[in-house]
């Protein structure tokens, strides 16, 4: 049996109203075939991919949640502790656009103020409809100071693209010390194995300032 | 001249005809003349004249006679003479005239000589120009013919030397027949024409040609392995009967195969594998494939070998074809003899052939197997590989009639340890659930059930209740084995056809191929009958909302009075169902793996455990009442038979247990308003009672899935586990009834009444009120809960027991704690609580109150006799020591009684 060796694991959202593709974006990216008619999905469902961030071998744990309003009970416990969230709407859904500030307000205040949420308009490739300009959900990415991509599900475009960009900001942001993986609740975790060497080098450095205001 | 007068004298004397009329002496003359003996014109050297005369002289020699005839002789010499002379003068003239004549005749030959020679020396002349010119062109001709034959030579060694392009050519245009006859007959001539030193080189320079034209064959011969070219084939095989290499050719054809199948076996993996690793061994390369490429390699694989297959298939066909086409009649004939052994040695070789070749292929489709990480693959692409495998066991058996034993084997052992590989990740998953489960309420309809699910769309005609039990059987039957091989081996064979490019592989390559496609299952035509009513509702819609909220405003009245509409409720949680249909995926494997059925069963029930475990575990880590009677018998057994499963010291854990959950720090389980998470409590033990529902639901099926002997394992959990998980009930909603009344304020309370009155009062205690002021409050909380959940009878009858059963002990020990009591204390005690009870009934709608029991016979105990009271202790174990003792001091005035009471009830202590 195979035994991968991670040295992250960080926990992951995927957010945002029904029927915007979240479900197809996490299968896409976990490496399933895109189904033209997927199903709702019934509370939450998950998947995990071992990806490579910047030479550091990062397990994500990602929770994809349902969309449809009568499961927010149900998602919203889920929320707690993610390091990381896609939020997600349809380019050719003006309404599910018009959303997006109910569900970041809910990642922000269930899961932490700190998560890292990349705004996702998904569909793209369905440009006849579209509804939401890029400029405008960049302009609100802007405004709520997320990231932004538009992706296809459908072809795959960007959807890697996507988790990768969300886990190296969450990378660089342990790096230089704004997230601290070992608080309780910050959605990342030492992975297998590698714990040990990976906290020991950074304790004496975390140990340096404490030192230095002692002296 | 006397002999010309001689002559002339024979026919008549010369000179008669003309003279004897001109001379008057002719007669006598003649007369004379004829007297002469004839004997005198003898020529003289014949006769001697003298001697005649002598020898005839007359007898008598007298002179007369000879005087006689002297005168005679005399006589007639005067006539011969004269008549000589007379015939010469006559002839004169003419000997004139002859003569002249002759003169003529001389002149005219002088001249002919002349011209003859003229016409000699003129024909010399022409001569001698004719026959040079002759011999130049004869010389000619000659040389011409010679020159020809030269250049026959020549024009030979050139075609000769051309022989090599034209054979290229022939091959080109794959006219191996002809390719190899022109070599033969080049050969031929060569060695007709080794006169020429040049010949030769050309000799061996043939040979050459012959060597690359075999060799070239035998490329062609190897490309045959890859597709069958019936046209190419024939061709091929007749330039090898021209070279006489029939045999030799098959055998070699033989040896193409193997190589063919290593080679595509190699080359169906290159695109997988790095450059460095393409030296390696197979085996190794096999390893290098990279996990989530391998199930893609796979088809490749098989489908590459499947081609050769194929090839060696309508190779053997063609034979057998070819063979009844031109059956040569049993001959005596050596060379035919040959022929037909030769030939039968090709058609056993090519029979033994075909079984070799499917274990070659065997062989390799095992090593990538075993070595390709099958642990690795994901779910799907499992499901897509069992049935690849599948199919090339069909192949297999319309191949070679194998039955393909070894990769059958291997199907199933992989199949284990994939599947137990499969329940590990699942485990793993299932534990991340459930430590991240909110443990709300999800919104599925009122009549949802197992069968909603897409994963058991498949099993709907399998679990539909109201099917009868043959029905599954029958079905199941025929879903199984021989009715469909024999179709599939009539759908394999068609891919055998040559004249198709297609191959039984190619439906994996199709996106939207079902499993169902793959296994060649039947569609599930009965189950969509069924449910024509709700297609919908299947895929999506049963969750449903609008049920809720007309329930819990009903609920808000009074919950217990619509008693059937609060049946129907279902709680379920977002991890029951990844349960469940974790359950459906284990469940498609026992359809395509039917062998391996009970592991999979005992997998699947694992993760009930695991989850029914769990549950416990989580909500009753705050369990703060020690109650030996919450927990049943079995109830004990199952958690401890799970616990034996799980590792709990979390860590090095071997690998047949699952590492414990940790308990979950994103619940509120202490907030006493929400009840001590109350609402999580019901969701997660109810979830369980529904998961264990609908695993009872699936029971049926599963019995008809597995071996007749390996039914009573799963009769043995369905009794023992599935059975016992509404015993969690009581320990788990316990956790937040012994919270619903503060035990300690409650026993000061209690103890402020002073139990040894005088008389009966009227007014039951104020810690009643305390108590039904709590659980009032209990209710009041409960009723929130239950806007927010659907709470079925059941469900609130066993937290009001549990409630109940509280509050009897916290009552009992209350009462026990009165050192000193009187009759009338002990009717004050039954006053109290059935005032309690009376409210309790009236607030929780459970009635008769359950439990009262316990604290009605252990209040009234003080009244039975010293006999009874002895039964009492000694029996009813269910009150600790304290309460009996308690008891005792109060009912026993007798200080013997109570001391012997008391010893009794120490010495229990003893015995246990």
């Amino acid at each position: 049996m195979l035994i991968l060796v991670t040295e992250y694991l960080f926990k992951f959202l995927v957010i945002g109203s029904a029927g915007t593709g979240k479900s197809s974006l996490l299968n896409n990216f976990i490496g399933n075939k895109f189904k033209e008619d997927r199903c709702h999905t019934i509370g939450v469902e998950f998947g995990s991919k071992i990806v490579n961030i910047g030479g550091k071998s990062t397990k994500l744990q990602i929770w994809d949640t349902a969309g449809q309003e009568r499961f927010r009970s149900v998602t919203r416990s889920y929320y707690r502790g993610a390091a990381g969230a896609l939020l997600v709407y349809d380019i050719t859904s003006r309404d599910s656009f018009n959303t997006l500030s109910n569900w970041l307000r809910d990642a922000r205040t269930l899961a932490s103020p700190n998560i890292i949420i990349l705004l996702v308009g998904n569909k793209k490739d369905m440009e006849e409809s579209r509804e939401v300009t890029f400029t405008e959900a960049s302009q609100f990415a802007q405004e709520n100071e997320l990231m932004f991509l538009e992706t296809s599900a459908k072809t795959g475009e960007n959807v890697e693209e996507a988790f990768l960009k969300c886990s190296k900001t969450i990378l660089a942001k342990i790096e230089t010390g704004e997230l601290d993986p070992e608080r309780i609740g910050s959605g990342i975790q030492y992975g297998t194995g590698t714990s040990k060497r990976l906290s020991a080098p950074k304790k004496p450095a975390r140990m340096t300032p404490e030192c230095a205001c002692r002296v | 001249m006397l002999s010309e007068d001689g002559i002339e004298n024979r026919h008549g004397p010369p000179g008669v005809n003309s003279r004897s009329l001109s001379s008057v002496h002719s007669a006598a003359d003649l007369e004379v003349l004829r007297e002469i003996e004839h004997v005198y014109f003898s020529p003289p050297s014949e006769f001697d004249a003298g001697r005649h005369v002598l020898e005839n002289a007359p007898s008598p020699p007298t002179c007369e006679a000879i005087e006689q005839m002297f005168t005679k002789l005399k006589r007639q010499q005067q006539v011969v003479s004269g008549k000589a002379l007379h015939l010469i003068s006559q002839q004169r003239d003419n000997c004139d005239r002859e003569f002249a004549e002759i003169q003529n005749i001389r002149e005219q030959l002088t001249k002919t000589l002349e011209t003859c020679r003229q016409a000699r020396e003129h024909l010399r002349n022409s001569s001698n120009h004719l026959i040079i010119s002759t011999f130049v062109i004869l010389a000619n001709v000659r040389k011409r013919q010679i020159i020809r034959s030269v250049l026959k030579s020549l024009e030979l060694l050139r075609s000769l030397r051309s022989v090599e392009k034209d054979v290229a050519d022939l091959l080109n245009r794959k006219e191996y027949y002809e390719a190899i006859e022109l070599i033969l007959k080049s050969r031929k001539a060569a060695s007709n024409h080794k006169e020429y030193t040049c010949i030769a080189d050309l000799a061996t320079r043939l040979q050459d040609t012959l060597d690359m034209t075999e060799e070239k064959l035998d490329s062609v011969l190897s490309s045959i392995c890859y597709n069958f070219d019936e046209n190419l084939f024939r061709k091929l095989r007749k330039a090898y009967d021209l070279l006489g290499k029939t045999q030799a050719a098959m055998e070699q054809l033989h040896m193409h195969y193997s190589s063919a199948v290593n080679e595509t076996s190699v080359e169906a993996l290159k695109l997988y594998i790095t450059e460095a690793s393409i030296d390696l061994k197979f085996q190794e390369m096999c390893q290098s494939v990279q996990p989530n490429k391998a199930p893609i390699c796979l088809l490749n694989l098989c489908e590459n070998l499947f081609l050769i297959m194929r090839s060696y298939y309508l190779l053997v066909n063609w034979h057998i074809k070819h063979d009844e086409d031109e059956t040569l009649p049993t001959s005596n004939n050596v060379f035919e003899i040959e022929k037909n052994v030769s030939r039968e040695y090709i058609r056993q070789k090519l029979k033994a052939g075909l079984i070799r070749l499917w274990h070659e292929v065997q062989a390799k489709v095992s090593t990538f197997l075993k070595s390709s990480g099958l642990e690795e693959y994901a779910f799907e692409k499992f499901i897509q590989m069992l049935g690849i495998l599948r199919k090339l066991t069909q192949v297999a058996e319309v191949f070679c009639g194998d039955k393909s034993d070894i990769l059958q084997d291997f199907i199933k052992t992989q199949s284990v340890s994939y599947i137990k590989n499969y329940h590990r990740g699942r485990m793993e998953e299932l534990k991340l659930f459930l430590e991240n489960e909110g443990w709300e309420q999800c919104p599925v309809k009122s009549t949802f059930n197992l069968l909603n699910l897409q994963e058991f769309k498949q099993f709907k005609k399998y679990l539909s209740p109201t099917k009868a039990d043959t029905s599954i059987v029958k079905s199941l039957s025929d879903g199984a084995s021989s009715v469909h091989s024999q179709d599939d081996s009539v759908y394999i064979t068609k891919y055998f056809n040559k004249n198709t490019n297609h191959t039984p592989f190619e439906i994996f390559r199709n996106e939207n191929v079902t499993n169902d496609d793959i296994f060649g299952l039947e569609p599930e035509l009965e189950a969509s009958d069924e449910s024509d009513d709700e297609p919908e509702e299947l895929k999506r819609e049963f969750v449903d909302e609008a049920d809720r909220h007309e329930y819990s405003s009903n609920h808000n009245e009074k919950s217990l009075e619509s008693p059937s509409r609060v049946k129907e409720s279902v709680i379920v949680t977002n991890t029951t169902l990844s349960v469940l249909r974790n359950c459906g995926q284990y469940l498609q494997i026992c359809r395509y793996l039917p062998q391996i059925s009970l592991e999979v069963v005992m997998l699947m029930n694992q993760l009930f455990d695991y989850y029914f475990y769990t549950v416990h575990l989580f909500f009753t880590s705050d369990l703060d009442v020690a109650s030996s009677t919450l927990y049943t018998t079995k109830l004990n057994l199952v958690l401890k038979r799970i616990s034996n499963s799980i590792d709990t010291n979390s860590g090095d854990g071997d690998a047949k247990s699952f590492p414990c959950p940790d308990l979950p720090q994103h619940l509120d389980m202490t907030s006493e308003e929400k009840l001590h998470g109350l609402s999580e409590r019901i969701v997660a033990v109810e979830s369980v009672i529904f998961l264990a529902k609908q695993y009872e639901l699936l029971q049926p099926y599963l019995e008809s899935i597995v071996a007749p002997h390996q039914k009573l394992l799963l009769e043995h959990f369905k009794d023992n586990t599935l059975a016992v998980v509404v015993d969690l009930r009581m320990p788990i909603y316990m956790c937040s009834a012994s919270k619903s009344v503060d035990a300690r304020q409650s026993l000061i309370a209690m103890s402020q009444v002073k139990w040894d009155v005088k008389a009966v009062a009227v007014e039951h205690s104020p810690y009643v009120d305390l108590l039904t002021r709590k659980i009032q409050v209990f209710a009041i909380r409960l009723d929130d809960i239950s806007s927010k959940i659907t709470l079925n009878m059941t469900v609130l009858k066993s937290i009001w027991s549990m409630v109940s059963k509280f509050i009897v002990h916290l009552l009992v020990e209350g009462f026990s704690n009165a050192t000193k009591c009187s009759n009338a204390g002990r009717g004050l005690m039954q006053l109290d609580y059935r005032q309690l009870f009376v409210k309790l009934e009236k607030i929780s709608g459970l009635k008769p109150i359950p439990y009262q029991d316990y604290v009605d016979r252990y209040v009234k105990a003080y009244y039975l006799p010293r006999k009874g009271l002895e039964d009492f202790i000694r029996e009813k174990t269910e009150y600790s020591n304290k309460h009996l003792l308690a008891l005792i001091a109060c009912a026993c005035e007798n200080k013997r009684d109570r001391q012997a009471l008391t010893a009794i009830i120490e010495g229990k202590d003893v015995l246990n």
